[in-house]
């Protein structure tokens, strides 16, 4: 038999029967996106890791409850949403969304991507300060569909909004930060 | 506004995020290597039934609390300031243990717990019903995470309200005493139906019946549902992060919880079963 990794679903399976090892990968798989998504919500690398923490272990309480065959991130994602927003409420203070492009991440010497090649710093610059102007569920929204590329239903969760709330919230956040860079290009 | 796209996506993939912890030691611990709720081992999961379930014990369901509740510590803390609000408001909550412990049948839906309890506290005094900001049926998309169902019987509600406590948002609609709908003496209404997305607010509801009370797991509508009925029962709602919302304690009347697709329905009123099941096939 080939040697595959387990799929989704039959790591949920798994975990619901209570192996801790399924849901220990479940958590692996998708620790990354859970902890960003909660750190664009707190702004705070501390406390997205106990949001992030918390929501794994809140899911795994309610996996009983889970839907067989639905999508488990976008559950996952509201329940993770949920944390980041209670910690940044409780914690009572708002931190600035510290956005940096990475550099040198690209490999050294590498010649750039296209797109990459199109976008110098400064513009880089410009346009992440004129992000850090919008209000927050403008903000939000555009690091949920862009930055941290959700589908539109995983966007909706992380949001706690109706799924096609998420189309008009991401228009009119474009139409705000457009209008924040066009003034600076005239 | 397609290249402000393509420039955001980029520059998304670029950005220098904070360095993800390994979660799954930290999680794995905390969990206990307690199975979830309906993991009983080797048994299947039990269909709903139309007709009246026994009520029987369920020590597997049981056992899914210490993984939803905070640790141990925190959960005596959260009692004990529960016990305090009870005796500032004149209540005695003399069986603190054993309300805690004898659980004789738990129902979990997607959003609210029912535990049957052999012991229970005097109830808390009858306080003003807290649901959140009047509005309209037109103006309650934009805070709200579904679409709301109203009943077609007995029709449109006399108060609409909106409250952010559950994720998602929470809808209530209130309806005036009338001949097919007395006043229930808890909320002084005919009707009251509540809505939330019981799928992002894993136990908001919470309920602790005394062993007198009627609790019948049902399908309505192809879904689970649980009717309470009989005895006063003991109701409150639990944050998002798991504690009680002390100040939400209060007594319901006869209750139907049901799950709809993503959302969970409660129905609280003086009616019975039948009534509460026709106001149900009703919703639209």
């Amino acid at each position: 038999m080939e040697d595959r990794p387990p799929n989704e679903d039959e790591l949920v399976a798994r975990a619901k029967r209570g192996e801790p090892a399924a849901y220990g990968e479940i958590v692996r798989r998708h620790q990354s996106i859970a902890f960003r998504t909660a750190w664009v919500i707190t702004r705070n690398a501390a406390d997205a890791e106990e949001a992030a923490q918390d929501a794994f272990v809140k899911a795994h309480a309610a996996l009983g409850r889970f839907r067989e065959g639905a999508p488990f991130r976008p559950w996952l994602l509201a329940i993770v949403s949920n944390e980041a927003r209670n910690r940044l409420k409780s914690a009572g203070r708002r931190e600035r969304l510290a956005l940096r492009v990475a550099e040198e991440r690209r490999p050294g010497g590498a010649v750039p991507s296209p797109e990459a090649a199109l976008l110098d710093s400064e513009q880089r610059d410009e346009l992440l300060a004129a992000l850090e102007e919008l209000s927050d569920t403008d903000r939000e929204t555009i690091a949920c569909r862009y930055f941290l590329e959700l589908s539109e239903e995983e966007t909706a969760a992380a949001l706690g909004c109706p799924r096609g709330t998420v189309k008009s919230r991401t228009s009119r956040a474009l139409e705000r930060l457009r209008a924040r860079l066009e003034p600076a290009d005239a | 506004m397609r290249d402000l796209e393509q420039t955001l996506t980029q520059i998304g993939r670029e950005l220098e995020w904070p360095e993800t912890p390994d979660l799954s030691a930290s999680v794995l611990a905390r969990l206990e290597v307690l199975p979830p709720e309906g993991s009983a081992a080797g048994a299947e999961p039990e269909p709903p039934g139309t007709e009246a379930a026994p009520p029987a014990r369920r020590p597997s369901r049981r056992r899914r609390l210490p993984g939803l509740l905070p640790p141990r510590g925190l959960r005596r803390a959260l009692v004990l300031a529960l016990v305090s609000l009870l005796v500032l408001s004149g209540a005695v909550f003399a069986a603190v243990p054993s309300v805690r412990d004898a659980v004789l049948e738990f129902i979990g839906l997607q959003g609210a717990t029912v535990e049957r309890r052999e012991d229970l506290p005097p109830p808390p005094p009858i306080e003003p019903l807290e649901l959140g900001t009047r509005t309209t049926l037109e103006a309650t998309p934009e805070r709200l995470a579904f679409d709301p169902l109203v009943p077609e019987d007995p029709g449109d509600p006399d108060g609409v309200y909106v409250s952010d406590r559950a994720a998602g948002g929470e809808l209530s609609l209130t309806y005036r005493p009338s001949e097919s709908l007395p006043r229930a003496r808890t909320t002084g209404l005919g009707l009251l139906v509540t809505e939330i997305r019981g799928d992002l607010m894993p136990d908001f509801f919470q309920k602790l019946a005394p062993e007198g009370a009627v609790i019948e797991e049902l399908t309505v509508g192809g879904e689970p549902a649980a009717w309470i009925e009989g005895a006063e029962h003991f109701f409150f709602y639990r944050a998002p992060n798991g504690e009680v919302v002390e100040d939400e304690l209060r007594l319901a009347q006869n209750v139907l919880l049901m799950q709809r697709g993503p959302m969970l329905i409660r129905l609280e009123g003086a009616f019975d079963r039948d009534r509460a099941l026709e106001i149900a096939a009703s919703l639209r």
